[in-house]
């Protein structure tokens, strides 16, 4: 049985139903005595509604997104959960595409280019743009974006490219306006992509951390991640990035009269650092140990969405511990594998407190 | 689907490295998990369903009709339906094309014979609700877990109708329905499955993922039966709508690798399915999910 699973896991499906049942530390709290005693019916429990189900007959309350009002009485229209805020009262729905807010720090994958902006897929209704205007120029100059930026569009962000950024604004019509203009921000390279459901993502002040074992994550809101090897904090790395950048240039040169920064002495870390190099596609040497982690994460960050538990840097590193007792780490995506250490992260986050 | 330059070379050489390194630590012989279930659709006389990890799901349903030996000239007839392709389009053609050749060639025709005459007819019909990576390995283990819970009801009239022509009568009794298994004269009846193999590299991955589908230097699709790898072998590209630039020719070694492989793990993966039928046999719940 043991040789088997090693090359193929074939279970029956789980329904539902079973999983509430037998999880009693579950921590949804459903207080069922609450419920009868109370008129407002779901609005004092933290529960999960389904469209069409009454939430309030109070008409005091205002209705926010994922409600609707009939006849005096507020409707839930997803399903989700109901959050309050004064008077203000909203249901956000478990699944669904994510909702851009601005501010959030997300990651987006290029669609379109277009005329002076990029089209960018950030898993909301519709894509996101990326104005020529919102991202740093090789070099780091400021200046007005010209005629010849707009011709070379895709030397810096092609379709495909996945880059990291923020949410500027969000226009009338629900279309959000993303930028690029900080150095935290930009092309993401020397790693690996994946997609979590946006309403696992916990917001926090930060969205990237350094791991351990020499990885780090971008954890964006809209529940798109990037697992890369960690930025060495060498003393001389930044002119081995200089050089690069300056070949890169170079080789930009002979092809048209791009005059920007070329042998100028650079004052500041943006100049530096938004060289070419922040546009390239070429992944640093990453050594077989950093990549076996970075599967790793990938695995454990899986195995959290399985278990619909919200992720955050301190249940990721909790998780990769727990995943170390695995000797096989290929075991880790199977069902039983991935519930073991839901529930170790768990147990362990209580035992901290 | 599209991967950034930097993505894919990342890929492509985790995949190529020596041991490799899979995105989601699968050993190169590793299938992703599947959740599977039989025998649920009532209407039919078999019935699968098998679920990836990653969301892509197959339902198969197979029906039979009693039809004249002579007005036929195949016994298994195969339909496959995948939402956002046209039935006519090349992607399904193909893999219907596949599928039908390798049940038409390795079936034990014998059990679905009723008479001199009449004959049972299977009518497997394909559905794929969501797929993200090349579905004919998922389409071919699916159709091996419907066949081997297929069940045909009881002939109750004689074998022998060369001299009397009469057409055959069937018991009213579902509970004498018959599995093909049991109608097989040997006792095994083991329909044939498709594997798909990526290659990259000296490395073999079994049941590419879709990610690692666009940056494969070229795809094998083998076929096993009879506890060793049969012809066909094909190979092809199972990336959609990529312009793969990796995709390379074949190196002969790696196919004779492959075959190895073939013949190592197969048998462990239709043991697998195997288990899970008996499973689900005692189990009897009829539930789909």
């Amino acid at each position: 049985m043991n040789d088997l699973s090693l090359v193929i896991s074939i279970s029956k499906p789980i329904s539902q139903l079973s999983i509430i049942d037998n999880d009693e530390d579950s921590d949804i709290e459903m207080d069922g005595d609450k419920i009868n005693n109370n008129n407002d019916l779901n609005l004092n429990r933290r529960a999960i509604v389904t469209p069409g189900e009454l939430i309030t007959e109070d008409p005091i309350w205002m209705k926010g997104h994922g409600t609707y009002f009939l006849n005096n009485k507020t409707y839930s229209s997803v399903a989700g959960n109901i959050s309050r805020v004064n008077r203000l009262l909203s249901v956000k729905p478990l699944r669904g595409k994510y909702q851009p807010e601005t501010g959030d720090h997300v990651i987006g994958r290029i669609t379109e280019v277009s005329n002076k902006r990029w089209k960018v897929d950030i898993g909301t209704k519709q894509d996101a743009i990326l104005m020529l205007g919102s991202v740093n120029l090789p070099g780091g100059i400021l200046r007005r974006k010209s005629e010849s930026d707009e011709l070379q569009m895709r030397n810096f962000l092609k379709e495909g490219d996945l880059l990291n950024c923020e949410i500027q604004t969000i226009f009338n019509n629900g279309i959000a306006s993303l930028h690029t203009r900080s150095l935290k921000y930009g092309k993401l390279k020397n790693g690996i992509f994946m997609k979590i459901p946006s309403s696992l993502i916990i917001k926090s002040k930060n969205h990237s951390y350094d791991l351990p074992g020499s990885v780090s994550i971008i954890l964006g809101i809209n529940g798109y991640i990037w697992l890369y090897k960690s930025k060495q904090q060498e003393e001389n790395s930044t002119t081995v990035v200089n050089q690069q950048a300056s070949k890169l240039q170079g080789s930009l040169n002979n092809n048209k009269d791009y005059q920007i920064g070329t042998g100028s002495v650079s004052i500041t870390r943006l100049e530096e650092e938004s060289s070419w190099e922040i546009y390239s596609d070429i992944n640093e040497e990453i050594n077989n140990n950093i990549r076996n982690n970075i599967s790793r994460y990938y695995n454990v960050i899986k195995a959290l969405s399985f278990g619909e538990i919200g992720i955050t840097e301190q249940r990721i590193i909790l998780g990769y511990e727990s995943s170390l007792s695995f000797e096989n780490v290929g075991k880790l995506i199977e069902r039983e594998s991935m519930e073991q250490i839901c529930q170790e992260v768990l147990n362990n986050e209580r035992m901290r407190g | 689907m599209l991967l950034s330059p930097a993505e894919k070379s990342y890929l492509y050489e985790s995949l190529i490295s020596d041991p490799i390194i899979r995105p989601d630590s699968r050993s190169n012989h590793q299938y992703r998990p599947l959740e599977a279930k039989t025998s649920f659709l009532p209407g039919s006389n078999g019935s699968s369903r098998i679920r990836l990890s990653d969301g892509s799901e197959c339902i198969i349903s197979i029906k039979t009709k009693v039809v004249k030996l002579v007005e036929e000239s195949n016994l298994i007839d195969l339909d496959i339906d995948i939402v956002g392709y046209r039935d006519d389009s090349n992607y399904i053609s193909n893999l219907k094309f596949q599928l039908l050749n390798l049940l038409n060639e390795n079936f034990e025709f014998e059990i679905l014979k009723l008479t001199e005459q009449y004959s049972f007819k299977l009518f497997i019909d394909c559905i794929i609700i969501n797929n993200l990576s090349y579905p004919l390995s998922l389409l071919s283990l699916s159709i091996y877990l419907a066949l081997k819970t297929t069940r045909l009801p009881l002939l109750i009239s004689e074998t022998n109708d060369e001299e009397i022509a009469e057409l055959p009568t069937f018991s009213d009794d579902w509970n004498d329905s018959k599995y093909l298994i049991e109608l097989s004269k040997n006792g095994k009846f083991q329909p044939p499955i498709f594997i798909t193999l990526g290659i990259i590299g000296n490395n073999l991955i079994f049941d590419p993922s879709q990610e690692e589908e666009t940056v494969l230097e070229n795809g094998l699709i083998i076929s096993f039966y009879n506890n060793k790898v049969i012809t066909p072998i094909s190979n092809t590209n199972f990336a959609l709508n990529s312009n793969n630039s990796n995709f390379k020719g074949l190196n002969k070694k790696i196919i004779i690798g492959a075959l190895s492989l073939g013949n190592k793990y197969c048998p462990i993966i239709l043991e697998a399915l195997d288990n899970l039928i008996e499973e689900d046999i005692n189990d009897n719940d009829g539930n789909m999910f």
